[in-house]
C-alpha cells in the first residue's frame, strides 16, 4: 500500500467521522405536540399564523418580545413567544417556519422564516384596473 | 372574433420573440458544425476548414442575436413598456436609472440572459485562442449555449408543460384569468410596473450578479477544455490554457462570492457577511472543487500525476455551478434559506435536472471512453514533495466541498432519510456551529498547507534546509498566534489552532516570496495569493469569534435564574428600544435618536439619525462622537411594517454596524396638543419635557424667509433660547402676524431634536414696556417616538476584505505569468 493511499484513507475516515458527528445536529421539523415531548428541546416547527387571535407587539415596553398564535400541520393551535421584533408582512404569511422549544403549552421561538405569496399577485392588477 | 388591444407596442416582443429562436437555432447549428469539424479533422482538413468556418460564423450570429435580445429587453424596461410581464414586475416608472440595470437581472429569465452572454463573450475568446483544441472545446460551449437557450424559449407543449421562460411574454398572456385583459384599452389602467424590491435597491444590485454570473460563467471554460482533451485524447495543450481559465475562474468566482458576503454585511440586514446560507454554499462549493482542481493540474504539469483528479474536479466544478442554480431557483430551499425565492415549479426542476444528467453523461460517457489512456505515473511520490502534499490539499478542499454540499442538500435527501428512519430531517439549529466545528479543521489543514508546499520542491525537497526554514515560520507563527490569542482572548483551543494556521501562512508566505522569490513579481502570484488566503482566514476568526451585540436588551423581562446568562443571551434579544432624545447604553457607548429625515421618492425612506457617543465613566464627558443614519423604507409598496438599511461606522480595528427593526410611521396624524405658558417680561422661563426655553422679547423687525410682508400687515416675532440637556443652546422665532387687523396668521418654530413646536398667542399690552404673550407649546411624546435598533461589533473585519483583495491580486499575478510564460525546465509536458 502506497503511503498516499494511507494518508487518503485517513482523510475519508476521517471526514466520515465528521460527517456522522455532526449529522446529530441536524435538526427535524416536528408538531407543537411531538415537540411538547422535550420541553426545552429546540427543533423546527412548520404552521401558518391564526389571523382571529390577537398578535402583541409592544417595542415600548419590550422589542424583543413577539406573542401569536399558529396552527401547525397537524391542525393543533398553540401561542407562540418570539424573542425579536414582529416579521415584517407576517399577516400576509402562508406559512411560517418557526425554531424554537415548547415549554409550558407555549413554543418559545428564536428564528422565524416565512414564506409569502409571490409578491405579484393577480389581484394587484385589478387593484389597478379600479382607480 | 380576437380583441383589438389598444396601447400595446408589440414589436419589441417580437423582435425578442426571433431573436430568441434565431440564438437558439444558431447554438445549435454551430454545436453541430463545430462537432463535424472536429471530427473530419483528421481525415478531411479540408472540410473541417470549411465545417469550421461555418461553425465559427454561427456562434457569432448567436452571440449578436444574445446581445440583441439584451439591448432589447434593456428597450422595454427603460421605455416602461408595462404591457411586458418583466418590465411590469421588475420595474417601475420612478426607479432611478441606475436600478434599470439591476431590474434586468432580477428575474429568472435575465439572469439566465446574463449568463448566456458572459458565455457568448468567453466563447469568442475561446474561439481566438484555442488553436487546436478549438473544435472541440467549442462544441461544449456551444451545447450548453443551447442548454442554456431552452431556458428563455418559453415553449409549451400542451396546456401545463412550459419549457423555459420567456422574457418577452405579454403581460395580458401571463394572466389571462384577470379580467382587466377582456377590456381592449386595459393598458390605460396600467400605469406603472411593480419596481424593484426596494431591499434590491442599491448599487451593490447593479455590480454583483455580473460578476457572480461572469465566475459561474467561466467554469465552462476550464470544464470544455477537459472535455475536449478526453475527447481528443491530447492531455497537453489543454493544460496551459486550462490553468490559465481556471486562474481567471477562481479570482472572478472568488470576487463574486465576496462581494455577495459583503453586500450582506452592507445593505442587508442579515447581521453578518456570512451565515453559511444555501445560497452562499451553494456558491462556494464550485469555488473549492475548482482550486482544488487547479492545484492538481500544477501537479500534472510538474509531475505528470493526479490527471484523473484534475478532470474529475474540473468537470465537477461546473456540474456543481448548474447544480446550485437548481438549489436556488427551483424553490427547493424554500423552508431552509433566507434569499427569497421565486419558486417556479416543477417545469424548472426537471428541466435543470435534465440539462445536469446530460453533461454528466457526457462527461462520465468521455471519461470511461478514455480511462485506460489518461496517462499517470505508477511509481510512488516522495513524501518530502510538493505533489504529495499538493495532491492532499486538494483533496481535503473536495472533502470540505463535500460536507458543505450534503449539509446545504438537506431538503434534496430529506425525503429519502424520512423514508428510512421516519423522521422529518430540518437543517441544523445552529447552523455556524455545524459547519464551523468542520470547516475549522479544514481551515486549520489548508492554511498549513498552502504555505509549507511552497516551501517544497517538486519531486524530492532537501529535508534539513526546509526543516529549518519551517521551524523558524513555525516559531513566529506561534509568538505571533500566542500575541493575538492573548489580546483577543480568543480561549477554544480549535481556533487558537486555526489562529496559528492564519499566522504560520501569512509569516510563512510573507517570508517566501522576500527571501526565497526575491520578489519577483512576476513569480509572486502563488505566495500572494496564499498569504492572501491566509489573511482572509485571519480575518474571518477575528471579526466572527469576537463579534457581539452591543444592543442587548432586557426590560420588561424577568431574567430566568434557572438558566445562566450564556443560556439567557441564547435568547435573542438582541433588539433594543431607543425612545426619542433617551440616550441607551450600548457596549462602550450611549446611543441616542435624536431626529429623522425624510426623502422625497414614491417609496417613503426615511434616515434615521442616531448620535453615539463613547463616555468618560468619571467626567461624563464624551470622548467620542459620531452619527448613524440608519435608513428604511416605511410600509414599501403597501406591505406592513419595513424595509430596512444598515449604517456602520468603520475604524480601522473594528465595525459599530446599526440597522433598525421596527421604527414608528410618521404619517400618522399628530394628536399630542398645546400647552400654553404666559410669560411678561423677557427672562420669563419656559419648561419642557426635555429642555427649557427662555423667553428674549418680542419685536416688530422681522426678517423671515417664511414669511412675505403684505400691505396692512403688523408682524410680530418672538424670540426664545431653547437650552436643552446636552447645553446646546438654539434660538427660535415664532411669528404672529395680525393681517388688515381682522385675522391672525400664526408662523410656528420647531426644534426637531428636542421635538418641540412652538407658537405664541394672546398679546396683551399692558403698558408701554410690558407686554404678556401666551407661548404654546406642543411636544411630541418620547415614549411614541422611538426605533428599534440592533447593533453590533465587528473587529477586525478589515482584515477580511483586505485579505481577499490580496488573494485575488495573486491569481491575476499567476495569470499574467501564465499567459506570458515560455515552457520552463520543470514542466514535463512542454517537448
Amino acid at each position: 500500500m502506497k503511503k498516499m493511499h494511507i494518508v487518503l484513507l485517513i482523510l475519508v475516515v476521517a471526514s466520515i467521522a465528521a460527517i456522522v458527528s455532526v449529522f446529530g445536529s441536524f435538526s427535524t421539523y416536528e408538531t407543537f405536540t411531538s415537540a411538547g415531548r422535550e420541553p426545552g428541546k429546540k427543533y423546527y416547527v412548520i404552521g401558518n399564523l391564526q389571523k382571529d387571535k390577537d398578535m402583541v407587539y409592544d417595542p415600548v415596553k419590550d422589542p424583543n418580545h413577539f406573542i401569536f398564535y399558529a396552527k401547525d400541520k397537524a391542525g393543533n393551535v398553540n401561542k407562540v413567544i418570539f424573542n425579536g421584533e414582529k416579521p415584517r408582512d407576517i399577516e400576509k404569511s402562508e406559512q411560517i417556519v418557526m425554531m424554537g422549544y415548547e415549554d409550558g403549552g407555549t413554543f418559545h421561538c428564536s428564528r422565524i422564516q416565512m414564506k409569502c405569496p409571490s409578491k405579484y399577485k393577480k389581484d394587484m392588477v385589478a387593484q389597478g384596473s379600479s382607480s | 372574433m380576437a380583441t383589438q388591444f389598444i396601447g400595446e407596442h408589440l414589436r419589441p416582443g417580437q423582435l425578442g420573440h426571433f431573436l430568441i429562436i434565431a440564438s437558439f437555432v444558431a447554438s445549435l447549428f454551430s454545436t453541430f458544425t463545430y462537432f463535424m469539424a472536429a471530427r473530419t479533422e483528421l481525415k478531411d482538413p479540408e472540410g473541417s476548414r470549411s465545417w469550421l468556418r461555418m461553425a465559427r460564423g454561427s456562434f457569432m450570429i448567436h452571440t449578436a442575436a444574445i446581445i440583441s435580445i439584451f439591448v432589447t429587453l434593456f428597450y422595454v424596461i427603460t421605455h416602461h413598456l408595462f404591457e411586458y410581464h418583466y418590465a411590469w414586475e421588475h420595474s417601475s416608472i420612478l426607479l432611478p436609472g441606475k436600478y434599470l440595470l439591476a431590474c434586468f437581472w432580477e428575474g429568472q429569465e435575465g439572469s439566465f440572459m446574463l449568463w448566456i452572454f458572459w458565455h457568448c463573450i468567453l466563447g469568442l475568446v475561446v474561439m481566438g485562442t484555442a488553436k487546436g483544441l478549438e473544435t472541440r472545446v467549442m462544441t461544449f460551449v456551444s451545447l450548453v449555449q443551447v442548454c442554456l437557450g431552452t431556458m428563455i424559449m418559453g415553449i409549451y407543449f400542451g396546456q401545463d408543460i412550459q419549457v423555459g421562460s420567456n422574457p418577452f411574454i405579454l403581460l395580458r398572456h401571463s394572466m389571462q384569468a384577470a379580467p382587466i385583459f377582456q377590456m381592449a384599452n386595459y393598458m390605460d389602467f396600467i400605469r406603472d410596473g411593480n419596481g424593484l424590491n426596494v431591499s434590491l435597491q442599491n448599487y451593490w444590485m447593479v455590480i454583483h450578479p455580473p460578476i457572480l454570473f461572469l465566475g459561474f460563467a467561466s467554469s465552462l471554460i476550464p470544464f470544455a477544455y477537459c472535455l475536449a482533451a478526453l475527447w481528443k485524447g491530447d492531455y497537453k495543450d489543454f493544460v496551459k490554457p486550462t490553468i490559465a481559465w481556471a486562474l481567471l475562474n477562481g479570482a472572478v468566482l472568488g470576487t463574486g462570492i465576496m462581494m455577495g458576503g459583503a453586500w450582506a454585511y452592507e445593505s442587508l440586514n442579515f447581521g453578518g457577511y456570512w451565515a453559511w446560507d444555501p445560497v452562499e454554499n451553494a456558491s462556494l462549493v464550485p469555488w473549492l472543487t475548482l482550486i482544488a482542481g487547479l492545484h492538481t493540474l500544477l501537479v500534472y504539469r510538474s509531475t505528470r500525476r493526479a490527471l484523473k483528479l484534475t478532470f474529475f474536479l474540473l468537470i465537477l466544478t461546473h456540474l456543481l455551478v448548474w447544480y446550485s442554480t437548481f438549489l436556488t431557483r427551483t424553490g427547493i430551499l424554500g423552508k431552509t434559506s433566507v434569499h427569497a425565492f421565486t419558486g417556479d415549479g416543477t417545469a424548472l426542476t426537471y428541466h435543470l435536472l435534465g440539462v445536469i444528467a446530460l453533461l454528466a453523461i457526457i462527461s462520465v460517457g468521455l471519461f470511461q471512453w478514455r480511462r485506460k489512456g489518461i496517462p499517470g505515473i505508477k511509481t510512488e511520490e516522495a513524501t518530502l514533495s510538493r505533489e504529495f502534499w499538493m495532491f492532499i490539499g486538494s483533496v481535503v478542499l473536495f472533502l470540505s466541498a463535500v460536507q458543505i454540499a450534503i449539509s446545504t442538500s438537506i431538503p434534496i435527501w430529506a425525503p429519502l432519510a424520512k423514508w428510512i428512519t421516519g423522521k422529518e430531517f430540518a437543517p441544523p439549529v445552529d447552523p455556524m456551529h455545524h459547519y464551523n466545528n468542520i470547516q475549522v479543521w479544514i481551515a486549520i489543514v489548508t492554511g498549513i498547507l498552502s504555505a509549507t508546499i511552497l516551501y517544497m520542491k517538486f519531486k524530492q525537497t532537501e529535508s534539513g534546509t526546509l526543516g529549518k526554514r519551517l521551524g523558524i515560520t513555525a516559531l513566529i507563527a506561534i509568538a505571533m498566534a500566542g500575541f493575538i490569542a492573548w489580546g483577543q482572548h480568543i480561549v477554544i483551543w480549535q481556533y487558537d489552532t486555526m489562529l496559528f494556521a492564519a499566522c504560520y501562512g501569512i509569516v510563512a508566505n510573507i517570508y517566501y516570496g522576500i527571501v526565497i522569490q526575491k520578489l519577483k513579481f512576476k513569480k509572486l502570484g502563488p505566495s500572494v495569493a496564499h498569504f492572501g488566503f491566509a489573511t482572509v482566514l485571519l480575518g474571518i476568526l477575528l471579526s466572527s469569534y469576537n463579534k457581539h451585540t452591543i444592543s442587548f436588551n432586557n426590560t420588561g423581562v424577568e431574567f430566568d435564574l434557572k438558566k445562566t446568562v450564556a443560556e439567557n443571551t441564547k435568547e435573542n434579544r438582541e433588539n433594543e428600544t431607543l425612545f426619542f432624545g433617551v440616550p441607551v447604553a450600548m457596549g462602550d457607548y450611549f446611543a441616542t435618536y435624536i431626529g429623522d429625515s425624510d426623502v422625497a421618492g414614491k417609496d417613503k425612506r426615511v434616515y434615521y439619525k442616531v448620535l453615539f457617543e463613547r463616555k468618560d465613566l468619571l467626567s461624563q464627558k464624551a470622548s467620542e462622537r459620531f452619527m448613524l443614519y440608519p435608513d428604511a423604507f416605511i410600509n414599501p409598496k403597501g406591505q406592513q411594517g419595513l424595509s430596512s438599511n444598515p449604517s456602520t461606522k468603520h475604524y480601522w480595528n473594528k465595525d459599530v454596524f446599526t440597522y433598525i427593526n421596527v421604527a414608528m410611521d410618521n404619517t400618522k396624524e399628530d394628536t399630542s396638543s398645546y400647552r400654553s405658558t404666559i410669560v411678561n417680561k423677557p427672562g420669563d422661563t419656559v419648561f419642557l419635557n426635555n429642555a427649557y426655553m427662555i423667553f428674549k422679547g418680542l419685536s416688530k423687525e422681522v426678517s423671515d424667509k417664511r414669511y412675505t410682508p403684505e400691505p396692512g400687515d403688523l408682524p410680530i416675532r418672538a424670540t426664545l433660547e431653547v437650552h436643552d440637556l446636552k447645553g446646546d443652546v438654539t434660538e427660535l422665532n415664532p411669528l404672529y402676524i395680525l393681517r388688515n387687523k381682522e385675522y391672525v396668521v400664526r408662523l410656528e418654530d420647531t426644534l426637531p431634536s428636542v421635538g418641540v413646536y412652538v407658537r405664541f398667542a394672546n398679546l396683551t399690552v399692558h403698558s408701554q414696556d410690558s407686554v404678556s404673550a401666551d407661548i404654546m407649546t406642543k411636544q411630541t411624546d418620547p415614549k411614541e417616538k422611538y426605533i428599534v435598533l440592533k447593533a453590533l461589533v465587528f473587529p477586525y473585519i478589515n482584515v477580511l476584505w483586505i485579505g481577499v483583495m490580496i488573494m485575488v491580486l495573486g491569481f491575476f499575478i499567476s495569470l499574467g505569468d501564465q499567459l506570458t510564460r515560455k515552457s520552463k525546465k520543470g514542466d514535463t509536458l512542454i517537448s
